[in-house]
């Protein structure tokens, strides 16, 4: 997705003016401006995005088309579709630019940067070496088995995954509807989507509930207040897409091109622009004091505000093994959990931890992660970061924020210096991982597949993966204090390229300091017992 | 001997406020950098009240620099050579011999030369050095944008601050044990609070009206 041109930052002179504006009204201000607001009552008082969004109300009721009266064959997702398309001409062809449908963007001129391409991430690795009918179980479409699928059906664009209201559409291998879905109800009952619409699919990434970003999961549904104060019921209870608004079915989102913290305004009332930074709703100076607004300039919203992610019930999974995957017991695949029940090793998927409340790590970050893909030469760096973030003190448009870092071990070429895709999802017989637990033979099978070159030999690799947190807020009670960070050990101990208060003092400065104030006191000590001891004065 | 005020009303005022400032500024600023671990206000009250307390020295200042040059009390800080051997020579071995102050107090003379140099150097230098870089500190954030200040700059601000700051320790504590040194340990001090002080006559003023 193109994202819109940053607005030019003011000329110097009127910066420099802005400056002595600042310093001129600022100084007073400071006086009274510092205390930070008394806890507010719980449940949101001001008028928020969500209820602009919940006054929305659709014109039309669908069960009144005759069109969608069905019967429709069970499964037969593509003959709703095609029943949509009659009024919505042009809905499909929307559908079809975005990557929910292509799973596939370019970014700076290069393509490959999707699932349907060549991108890697640290759970379930890819799906071009022969996973994709059950990966795309999560495709906006119907019928995406393999690479000879045609992304040019538009009655394989899947409509009621994200407009179902009636939480009974489900969706199988290949992204076909389950046969037992009642598809001619749930076509005369479509809205605009829900949290559960975008959960079906973005709360189960990396193969399971929570595992993949740490600040979604299902939890999100029936969270309290302190878990999410957004999308919690409790809280604005807003939906996904009251944030990520749409244009013509592209839904705003910072996949793998989007800057994370743009603040675009609209320039009309009503105009559709992305919410997706807090600024768009909060303003960039929400805090009642100058002190904390000032933080803006380089901390993100989320490093403050979101003290720990996974903060639901689910634990969100830090360390995947592949490594130590393919273990058998009695030659058949086993699990190990340990007291709360998850799962601590699989043969499928190696040793695994899972944790709950994860302090998040902090990087600067300008919002562009550069993604690693199958066909780049790995750097020589160990461990390998999948998706290094851009970003320092001295980048404009870096702040800090707060990241998820997922390790694991995964299988690579060590002759070619690459990652590989290996064939996973196959029954026995099938060379599939899965299958027959031979990690080569299903890397040799997966390059096979996917049409990429394969030195024949690989090995495992230790790799690191970002993944920026956003969501699951936290009231503002619970946002960090100072010394969390202002501190010698706090939350940026690691964070380079500024000098920040309370965490670097050098200590030759301090020791200077209490030399000169030792030396002082010996000196009128001594002068005052001398005094003393003469019995004058 | 007389009694004569040798520190008017504003001035009594000035020099307490002042020194309740400077004191409180010390440990907030000390809590906010983190020493020994102090922990009095919380560390964003801590910054609240320090940068409060900033401006209101400031405004202080302000008004001190004004009743300075109305008055012309200024004059009383203008460094001089005269006795400073003398006053050295006394703090080193005349005070344990009970020689008798070098320098006469005077209404319109009440500092003796080490005093003009030590509070000429603590307003002209410690404490502007201290305004200048809490300012820039305050608002290294705006000048960063505005001038692209490099984060070095932040550190360098911050050691200078800070050095002044264990400077003013230093002061603090060689001034108040100097206080000690009157005709009684505590001769200064009451003068300070309540203004009046004996001094001995001198025939060449008579400032009894």
């Amino acid at each position: 997705m193109p994202h819109p041109p940053r607005k030019p930052s003011p000329p110097r002179m009127r910066r420099i003016l802005q400056f002595l504006v600042g310093l001129l009204v600022l100084v007073p201000l400071t006086v009274h401006a510092q205390e930070t607001a008394a806890p507010a009552p719980s449940g949101h008082g001001s008028f928020t995005a969500a209820h602009a969004a919940k006054a929305r109300t659709q014109t039309a009721d669908h069960s009144k088309f005759k069109i969608l009266q069905g019967p429709f064959k069970d499964g037969d997702g593509p003959a709703v579709t095609k029943a949509c398309l009659t009024c919505h001409t042009k809905a499909a062809q929307q559908v079809m630019a975005t990557s929910h449908w292509t799973w596939n963007v370019s970014k700076d001129g290069n393509d490959g940067y999707g699932k349907s391409t060549f991108l890697v991430n640290n759970y379930c690795l890819t799906i071009i070496g022969g996973n994709t009918e059950g990966c795309t179980r999560c495709h906006a479409g119907y019928g995406f088995k393999d690479k000879s699928f045609d992304f040019n059906q538009q009655e394989n664009v899947d409509c009621l995954v994200c407009h179902d209201t009636t939480g009974d559409y489900e969706k199988e291998r290949a992204g076909m509807p389950n046969p037992a879905v009642p598809l001619a109800d749930v076509a005369q009952k479509v809205g605009s989507p829900t949290l559960k619409n975008c959960g079906a699919c973005h709360f189960f990434g990396g193969g399971a509930n929570a595992t993949k970003h740490g600040d979604l999961d299902d939890t999100i549904l029936k969270a309290p207040r302190t878990e999410d104060v957004h999308m919690s019921k409790q809280g604005a209870g807003m939906d996904c897409v009251d944030c990520h608004t749409s244009d013509s079915h592209k839904v705003g989102g910072p996949n793998y091109v989007i800057p994370a913290d743009r603040r675009e305004q609209p320039k009309f009332p009503g105009e559709s622009v992305s919410r997706m930074s807090c600024a768009a709703c909060h303003t960039d100076a929400p805090h009642k004091s100058y002190v904390l607004n000032r933080h803006y300039q380089k901390v993100a919203c989320q490093t403050c505000h979101i003290p720990a992610f996974a903060r639901g019930e689910r634990p969100t999974n830090t360390f995947w093994d592949w490594a130590t995957s393919g273990r058998l017991k009695d030659g058949r695949p086993y699990e190990e959990k340990d007291a709360n029940g998850w799962p601590t090793y699989t043969s499928m998927r190696g040793k695994m931890v899972w944790e709950r409340n994860v302090k998040p790590s902090y990087i600067w970050y300008n919002g562009n992660l550069k993604f690693t893909r199958l066909t780049d030469t790995l750097p020589a760096s160990r461990p390998v970061v999948l998706n290094p973030a851009e970003g320092s003190y001295t980048d404009p448009n870096a702040k800090i924020w707060p990241f998820k870092f997922h390790e694991a071990t995964q299988p690579y070429d060590p002759v070619l210096n690459k990652l590989v895709a290996p064939f996973t999802d196959g029954p026995p017989g099938s060379g599939a991982y899965w299958g027959d637990w031979k990690m080569d033979i299903a890397v040799k099978k997966g390059m096979d597949t996917a049409g990429l070159p394969y030195s024949g030999q690989f090995d495992y690799l230790r790799t690191t993966m970002l993944w920026p947190i956003t969501h699951m807020v936290a009231p503002k009670e619970q946002a960090l204090t100072c010394t969390e960070c202002h501190a010698r050990k706090g939350r940026l101990a690691a964070v380079p390229g500024f000098y920040l208060i309370g965490r670097d003092r050098g200590t030759g400065v301090d020791f200077i300091g209490f030399a000169v104030i030792i030396l002082t006191i010996l000196g009128v000590g001594i002068h005052g017992v001398i005094r003393y001891l003469h019995g004058r004065h | 001997m007389r009694r004569v005020v040798l520190y008017e009303r504003f001035e009594r005022f000035w020099h307490w406020a002042q020194a309740l400032i400077i004191i409180t500024m010390m440990l907030t600023g000390f809590e906010i950098r983190g020493i020994l671990g102090l922990h009095l206000f919380g560390f964003q009250r801590a910054v609240t009240v320090h940068n409060a307390l900033a401006v209101a020295l400031v405004t202080l200042i302000v008004f001190a620099i004004f009743w300075h040059v109305t008055t012309g009390e200024w004059r009383q800080y203008i460094p001089t050579r005269k006795f400073l051997r003398e006053m050295v020579a006394f703090y080193l071995t005349g005070i344990f011999k009970g020689a008798s102050h070098p320098v006469k107090k005077h209404r319109m003379a009440k500092l003796n030369p080490l005093q003009r140099l030590a509070y000429l150097g603590f307003k002209v230098l410690i404490i502007p050095v201290q305004i200048t870089t809490g300012a820039l500190y305050y608002f290294y954030p705006n000048l960063q944008h505005a001038f692209g200040w490099s984060p070095s700059a932040l550190w360098f601000i911050a050691v200078v601050h800070v050095l002044g700051a264990f400077g003013l320790v230093a002061f603090l504590i060689g001034h108040v044990y100097l206080t000690t040194t009157g005709h009684t340990p505590l001769t200064n001090i009451k003068a300070m609070i309540t203004g009046w002080e004996d001094l001995p006559d001198d025939e060449y003023f008579d400032e009894n009206p």
